[in-house]
């Protein structure tokens, strides 16, 4: 039937762009209908008030036309029909296509933004595999439908239209594209928010914030080299160059749902809204890198070290705690600790060749 | 069998090469019999070495002096002898344990210490002897530091140079099984040898080493009787040194037995219990048997002098309800004929101690570890050892346990500390400097976050420190690893330790450092998401870490061949296909911590013997060294090379022997400072 219908419309429609007189009532219901927001749905009641059908048995017709030029998609909302425009071009591609790829569009059109497996698709429409394979390739030429893995199910292409955003189901939060998280930006943002919480948690103190030793001297005046200040233990530089960080007294800890709407403020993801559960996952992330501590339930703050080098601990600082051959080592042989090169490297003394 | 008690293969190869090190090879010949076999009686210790009896019995009471090996009760008919793995260990903590004595008690206290642990238990008379000999005795052979191998050389076999003074048998052997009583005259001489305290002690740090200079000590030396016994006695009190009775040389599993008997005796009327609940009775009265036992071992027995210090707060209060065990230390008149010994689970406290303290001056820096290491180190005296072996079990009903209420010994309040701390410390250091403000209440923070009226830590009023310290302490328990835990508003602020909880934390991040270490940051990011969220599978794994699956496959494998991270296939169909089924990996630390430890113990063995390999490389120059007439004289004697060639083995066997009392640290916090981890 549709390649009986597919090559009429075309002349048709020519004519009724060049002869703005002799407009079809389809196409003027169909303009009329156009000059809502995009994306509106009609009740028939809606149709009817538009005055250009009769009665309803003209309008009935009319609607079943625009239906089958696939200008307009039939759908029911709570038991009731219901209708949706579509743009001439995609009219105008759906025409052209044969009866299975038809029939795979409305599958897949009907699932929406969730997509739909290809295997889930054959279940339900019955086509061979090689068809299947065929008409989703030429679906998909043709720009009306796209293919996205999905992160639920990683092996799974899931099929969804083209001009749809796929759901988060399958294609995941803002921290994930195409399937797969998106370690760039998941830095950058980490990165961002890892700045904002420690301004929020930490302050710098400069190295000579509390500078009384100097104005003790300063006040008594100089003094002999024998009474000088006791030393003092653990006296750090009171250079006001160096600074360091300590903790805030009494700060307002962030939490996911304040910092999610720190970065929406600051539109640092572009375009995307970062809700409070994807905010915590990213905070629960970092936590795991050890950039941030959990304080309470829900409150995060700067990871502090006070010690710059990174200490490990008495194993691993030793050869055999790295060692690749840990494992092989015995008593005696050829790996051991007698022959052993790293261990010969480690304190500059030679090891017994084996 | 007790968690301690269990031994691998690997930590009996380490603790023969300490006792090799430490007393020479007899003993350790006869100690790697009893490691290898396992319990053993005197006879078939004797068939499964090439030893004659008179050098196992030589080497036994060597061993048995130094609690290194247990025996079975002297009523029996056989003695079977059994290693003591945590006392062998502890052979590597020698140096450690006088400095950490030194740090609370002085240097004096220090010297006591180490010549007992040079001397494994000692009547207290002959510990008197050893530093005020009577005239009788000084005229011994002036060799006789040598008798005690003890610290010194290795390669010595004790008993061969047992010169037998003319010291009788006495109470210090009452540990010694009968069937040894023919080497008990060496025994004596081991213990006081005249003179021999000079040449031992100096153990600490330095087993390895002979040292001979007793010059420099003339300092720290002990001036009376009166100030040896007083240090004995508060050493006694604070639970570092404890009474030796006999019951502490019964393997666990001798002990074991010998409580349960008298647990059914006692509850169930001496027949052998048969149901659940019959069962259970027996066995919490068993544990309580247990614990009242050891904690008699920590009573401090009364001393003749009314020398009560002031300080003294009771190191147990179980104490008060012993007095039922006819086993239990018979009551001196005199402190002379007591038998002490140090007591290994306080070490173990001490060194938490020092650990905790550096873990937080990682953290939070050095000021705050500084405030730290005072609370913990008031709390010391009261807390006897870092876990409870054997704990009540829980109740079948699962009601909670009565005791919520904590012993008030165990809280410290910040008032306490401010005035015990060290005046010098710098307090304000390391605080928002508006937290200071807001204590002093003088002058503001300017916009470069300076101070307009610096305050002196040292004039700040005894309220106003109390508040810094609060400070700190806040910092401390606002910790994730919540180093302090709130208790009350007493002395404006009371707090406890969870130890329990900040031991488990440790043994954590030990795992995560040794992992951080081979594997980088993405490593402990798996252990944490897999620690956090329990079993996962691939794609859970990458949703907790936020990452793609290929970066994570890597180090998966990597961790699993390490032992570290778990796996698991579970069939999902019932041909069990690899495609249809869940794959699951998951971190378990009571696993990780043992497969860490036992890594460790390897890593030691080998430390140990490149020791001993460089050692062999320089043996015939450190001959030439020790050789009387080079010993002061190396530059004389000795060529430019020779000098060059000392000096760098002594470089190596610092760096290989400071490494080794690292790896130890490590097996401190994996092992002693919590009891076996329940999984996952």
């Amino acid at each position: 039937m549709a390649s009986l219908a597919a090559p009429l419309p075309v002349p048709k429609e020519e004519e009724a762009l060049s002869m703005q007189d002799v407009i079809s009532p389809a196409d003027a219901l169909y303009d009329k209908c156009a000059q809502k927001a995009q994306g509106t749905v009609f009740f028939q009641r809606d149709l009817s008030n538009m005055q250009i059908a009769e009665t309803m048995g003209e309008l009935t017709m009319l609607l079943q036309e625009l239906c089958d030029r696939h200008l307009m998609k039939l759908m029911t909302l709570e038991g009731e029909p219901c209708w949706k425009l579509r743009s001439r071009s995609d009219a105008d591609k759906l025409r052209r296509l044969t009866p299975d790829e038809r029939l795979l569009y409305h599958h897949i059109d009907q699932v929406q933004a969730e997509g739909i497996w290809s295997k889930a698709l054959r279940a339900r429409t019955n086509v061979t595999q090689q068809v299947l394979t065929k008409c989703l390739k030429s679906l998909e030429s043709k720009e009306l439908v796209q293919s996205v893995m999905s992160v639920k199910f990683p092996n799974r292409k899931m099929y969804l239209l083209k001009h749809l955003q796929p759901s988060e189901d399958i294609a995941g939060g803002p921290w994930q594209a195409e399937g797969d998280f998106d370690t760039a930006l998941i830095q950058a943002i980490s990165g961002a928010v890892a700045q904002y919480v420690e301004n929020e948690t930490c302050i710098k103190v400069p190295g000579n914030w509390n500078d009384y030793a100097q104005k003790k001297a300063n006040a008594q005046g100089m003094r002999d080299i024998e009474e000088a200040p006791a030393v003092k233990p653990h006296q750090p530089s009171s250079d006001p160059n160096t600074s360091k960080l300590v903790h805030k007294n009494s700060p307002q800890y962030p939490n996911s749902a304040s910092v999610a709407e720190w970065v929406n403020a600051k539109g640092v993801l572009r375009g995307k809204i970062v809700r409070e559960d994807d905010m915590e996952q990213l905070l629960e992330m970092m936590v795991l890198d050890g950039r941030l501590e959990k304080i309470s339930g829900t409150s995060y703050r700067t990871v502090l070290t006070a010690i710059d080098t990174k200490i490990y601990n008495g194993f691993v600082d030793a050869p055999c705690g790295n060692c690749p051959v840990f494992d092989l080592c015995g008593d005696e042989g050829e790996i051991s600790a007698r022959t052993c090169v790293y261990y010969g490297e480690w304190l500059q003394t030679q090891s017994e060749e084996v | 069998m007790s968690y301690n008690q269990r031994e691998t293969p690997i930590l009996a190869e380490l603790c023969t090469l300490l006792v090799e090190d430490v007393y020479g090879e007899l003993a350790a010949r006869v100690y790697s019999i009893l490691a290898r076999h396992g319990r053993q009686t005197l006879a078939a210790v004797a068939r499964a070495s090439y030893l004659n009896g008179r050098q196992i019995k030589y080497g036994l009471v060597i061993l048995l002096q130094q609690h290194l090996v247990f025996h079975s009760g002297n009523d029996a008919s056989v003695t079977y002898y059994e290693i003591d793995w945590q006392n062998s260990y502890a052979l590597v903590r020698l140096g450690k344990v006088a400095k950490l004595v030194e740090d609370r008690f002085g240097k004096k206290a220090a010297n006591v210490m180490s010549n007992l642990l040079a001397l494994g238990h000692t009547r207290i008379a002959d510990l008197k002897d050893a530093y005020f000999p009577p005239e009788t005795a000084s005229d011994d052979e002036s060799d006789d530091g040598v008798v005690n191998g003890a610290g010194l050389k290795r390669k010595r076999t004790n008993g061969t140079q047992a010169n037998g003074t003319a010291t009788k048998t006495n109470g210090v052997v009452n540990g010694v099984p009968s069937e040894l009583d023919d080497a008990k005259p060496h025994l004596a001489s081991l213990v006081n040898g005249g003179g021999a305290v000079n040449g031992i002690h100096k153990t600490n740090g330095t087993t390895h080493e002979p040292v001979a200079d007793d010059a420099e000590q003339d300092d720290d030396d002990i001036g009376s009787v009166d100030e040896l016994y007083e240090i004995i006695q508060r050493l006694i009190q604070r639970g570092w040194v404890r009474t030796v009775t006999e019951s502490q040389y019964l393997s666990p599993g001798d002990m074991h037995d010998m409580l349960q008997q008298e647990a059914i005796e006692q509850e169930n009327a001496g027949v052998t219990p048969t149901g659940t609940k019959d069962k259970d009775r027996v066995h919490r009265a068993t544990l309580s048997l247990k614990r009242q036992m050891r904690d008699d071992w920590l009573t401090v027995p009364k001393f003749s002098q009314k020398r009560q210090a002031e300080d003294y707060s009771g190191s147990n209060k179980r104490v008060k309800i012993s007095g039922a065990n006819n086993w239990a230390t018979p009551s001196v008149s005199s402190e002379d004929n007591l038998v002490i010994r140090v007591n290994p689970e306080k070490i173990a406290v001490a060194m938490r101690t020092e650990h905790l303290v550096q873990l937080v001056e990682q953290r939070l820096g050095s000021v705050t570890a500084g405030i730290y290491q005072t609370m913990l180190r008031m709390l010391e005296s009261n807390i006897p050892r870092c876990y409870e072996e054997w704990p009540e079990p829980p109740l079948p009903g699962g009601e909670p346990p009565l005791e919520n209420t904590i012993d008030h010994r165990l809280l410290v309040t910040a008032r306490d500390v401010a005035k015990k701390l060290n005046r010098d410390l710098d307090i304000c250091e390391g605080l928002d400097p508006h937290a200071i403000v807001h204590i002093t209440k003088k002058g503001h923070v300017d916009k470069y976050t300076v101070l307009t009226h610096p305050t002196d830590p040292s004039r700040l009023s005894l309220d106003e420190r109390t508040l810094v310290v609060d400070k700190h302490i806040q910092l401390l328990a606002e910790d994730p690893i919540h180093f302090v835990t709130w208790h009350s508003r007493a002395g404006h602020s009371q707090w406890h330790v969870e130890f329990e909880e900040i031991a488990k934390q440790m043994i954590q991040s030990e795992v995560e450092n040794t992992i951080s270490a081979r594997k980088g940051a993405l490593g402990v990011k798996l252990i944490r998401a897999l620690r956090k969220k329990g079993k996962l599978d691939e794609r859970a794994t990458c949703n907790a870490m936020m990452m793609p699956a290929n970066d994570i496959r890597g180090i998966i494998n990597d961790l699993t061949v390490q032992g570290f991270v778990q796996t698991q296939e579970i069939p999902k169909v019932e041909r069990r296909e690899a495609k249809h089924s869940l794959h699951l990996v998951w971190y378990d630390r009571q696993r990780a911590r043992e497969k860490l430890l036992h890594d460790t113990y390897k890593g030691m063995v080998r430390i140990l013997q490149r020791v001993a390999f460089e050692r062999e490389k320089v043996q015939p120059l450190l001959s030439k060294a020790e050789r009387s007439d080079v010993i002061g004289n190396e530059e004389k004697w000795l060529s430019k090379g020779e000098l060059d060639a000392l000096k760098k083995w002594k470089e190596v066997q610092e760096k290989l022997l400071l490494q080794l009392f690292r790896e130890d640290d490590l097996v401190a916090t994996l092992r002693d400072f919590h009891g076996p981890l329940v999984s996952v």
